[in-house]
């Protein structure tokens, strides 16, 4: 696959026979299941898209039965970055309902294949996104992270996943699940796409009022040759496989021999981080899914009134996942429990940003893993509070409000591959997408 | 801390969700160990911490007050709804 970088300097002719072939790809590769559907707006670079960032016209579900029938009415603020640097919104991409999940298994559409291995779940919740790119379907594509769900399918799917620091994009038009920890980011084949597609989305908007309304851009200044300072954390993956520990020892060895300082950092336990974010979470889900009763849009399932109505539309068009979070989320929300949950939770985030500030103090960089493990068999996380888990290396990230970016370290035995992240400072993407550059180059992954 | 059915059952009207009879006992359940699991906050010392949170401590930024409307937004919305007429979305009757 042609990189986003190459893509950029085909003439139009160039790019819609690319689109032509690059369709008919997809259609001969069905099973994998990462596209909901092909549809094109415009007629430059084709970016895929994931089902809960609205595109005029298209059907846009965040992979829920419950907005069968909705059509987006605008574009959101990244779409329209997107046109107006010659880009083209391309086919929509699977996802977990709502965002909710690790797997992509929750979509109404069905579950996506991991391009390496059919049998492994591709990540989650931009499942879609990762796999798409990771096949060779998509030059690159938009996904969102809320705890983890662009980062951890990349790691997963073995391409680059990028979360911004939180208000650097816009979230307007991005189907909301937790308000004060989504951002949209990029999917790419590599560091150097990432920082293109991130130059292209980020940037101020008036029409979302958390939007840090800062319009400097990393490609100009990229530079792998900077030294930087990086923070390593050997106790925070004492629990992770091997595969990971092997991916972090080889990390470590290509940031050394590339004239990086390493620096031996704690953090707390990160269960403390699981009960934060899933409370948080939970919480802001369930005021964010109030809108879906069945009035206004999508799917209405009608009872003898109005309350029976809402009941009936909900409870047929939320899946299971979906609902369990909304339950959670009204508990620590509810009147008894909201001061020793909600309360708690706001309070742990403290906590959890102080420490990173800290670690910031002495640092450039935090290398961390993504996920406990490689890419988990279909099914294997079936228990919800085992799904909850394996976020726990991503999720303190949105917690702080940090940028964060996802990239291939190794293959495992079984040629899964094995992704890392680097971590940076609020607003600090150019030492991100810097260190990025000097890892990627340094453990030479180099698959595409 | 142990859900139990009278609390999802409080849970469900606040959720305006009706979880099925085969389920509940799953979903109880799970919902039980996910609380006792989050209830391991309570060993974070938090005193003096604020208990409220904003991602930037900047305040709410503000912009000129410029009325804008964009009708063809509004128009789409109730050509898609699941049932709409004259500029309104219709619902079951209200009042019995």
């Amino acid at each position: 696959m042609i990189t986003l970088k190459e893509a950029l300097s085909l003439s139009k002719e160039e790019l819609n026979k690319f689109k032509k072939e690059l369709q008919t790809k997809i259609e001969e590769n069905k099973s994998l299941n990462a596209y909901i559907d092909v549809m094109n707006v415009g007629d430059g670079v084709p970016i895929a898209i994931k089902d809960n960032i609205q595109v005029k016209d298209w059907s846009v579900t965040s992979g829920s039965k419950i907005l069968q029938g909705y059509i987006a009415p605008y574009n959101a603020t990244v779409i329209e970055k997107l046109k107006s640097s010659g880009l083209s919104p391309f086919g929509r991409t699977n996802m977990d309902e709502f965002a909710m999940g690790s797997t992509t298994e929750s979509s109404y559409y069905g579950k996506t294949q991991n391009p390496v291995n059919a049998e492994h779940v591709p990540g989650g919740s931009s499942g879609g996104s990762a796999a798409a790119v990771g096949a060779g379907l998509a030059i690159a594509a938009l996904g969102s992270d809320t705890g983890g769900s662009i980062r951890q399918p990349a790691a997963y799917c073995g391409i680059v996943g990028m979360k911004p620091t939180y208000g650097r994009v816009s979230r307007y038009g991005l189907g909301a699940y937790a308000s004060s920890l989504d951002q949209i980011g990029p999917m790419t084949q590599n560091v150097e796409d990432a920082a293109i597609l991130y130059d292209i989305i980020s940037g101020s908007d008036t029409k979302d009022s958390t939007n840090a309304m800062m319009d400097d851009k990393v490609v100009p200044n990229l530079n792998a040759t900077r030294k930087l300072k990086i923070a390593v954390l050997p106790k925070y993956i004492e629990n992770a496989s091997q595969d990971i520990k092997d991916a972090y020892a080889k990390a470590i060895e290509a940031l050394e021999s590339a004239g990086h300082t390493i620096i031996e950092k704690e953090m707390m336990d990160a269960k403390y981080d699981i009960s934060a974010y899933y409370i948080t979470a939970t919480a802001e889900a369930t005021t964010n899914l109030a809108r879906y009763d069945g009035i206004r849009y999508g799917n209405r399932v009608d009872g003898k009134n109005l309350e029976e109505t809402y009941i009936n539309t909900r409870s047929e068009g939320f899946g299971d996942e979906v609902k369990r979070r909304i339950l959670l989320g009204n508990f620590v929300l509810s009147s008894g429990y909201y001061e020793a949950y909600y309360v708690k939770a706001q309070k742990t985030r403290h906590i959890i940003k102080e420490e990173y500030a800290k670690i910031f103090n002495d640092v450039d960089l935090i290398l961390s893993p993504v996920a406990p493990s490689v890419a988990p068999k279909f099914g294997e996380l079936a228990n919800p509070m085992q799904m909850y888990l394996s976020d726990i290396y991503t999720i303190s990230v949105n917690l702080a409000g940090l940028p964060a970016l996802s990239l291939p370290v190794m293959k495992n035995k079984d040629g899964l591959p094995v992704g890392l992240q680097l971590i940076a400072k609020p607003y600090d993407e150019q030492t991100l997408f810097d260190g990025s550059l000097s890892l990627e180059k340094g453990v030479n992954y180099g698959v595409f | 801390m142990q859900v139990d059915d009278a609390l999802l059952t409080k849970l469900e009207k606040l959720s305006f969700l009706h979880v099925s009879d085969d389920k509940r006992e799953e979903i109880v359940s799970q919902l039980s160990e996910i609380v006792s699991f989050v209830d391991n906050l309570s060993e974070l010392d938090t005193k003096g911490v604020d208990d409220t949170f904003a991602m930037s401590d900047r305040a709410t930024p503000l912009r000129e007050d410029i009325p804008s409307s964009n009708p063809s937004i509004s128009e789409e919305i109730l050509k898609h709804a699941p049932n709409s007429a004259d500029n309104f979305f219709i619902v079951p009757k209200i009042i019995e």
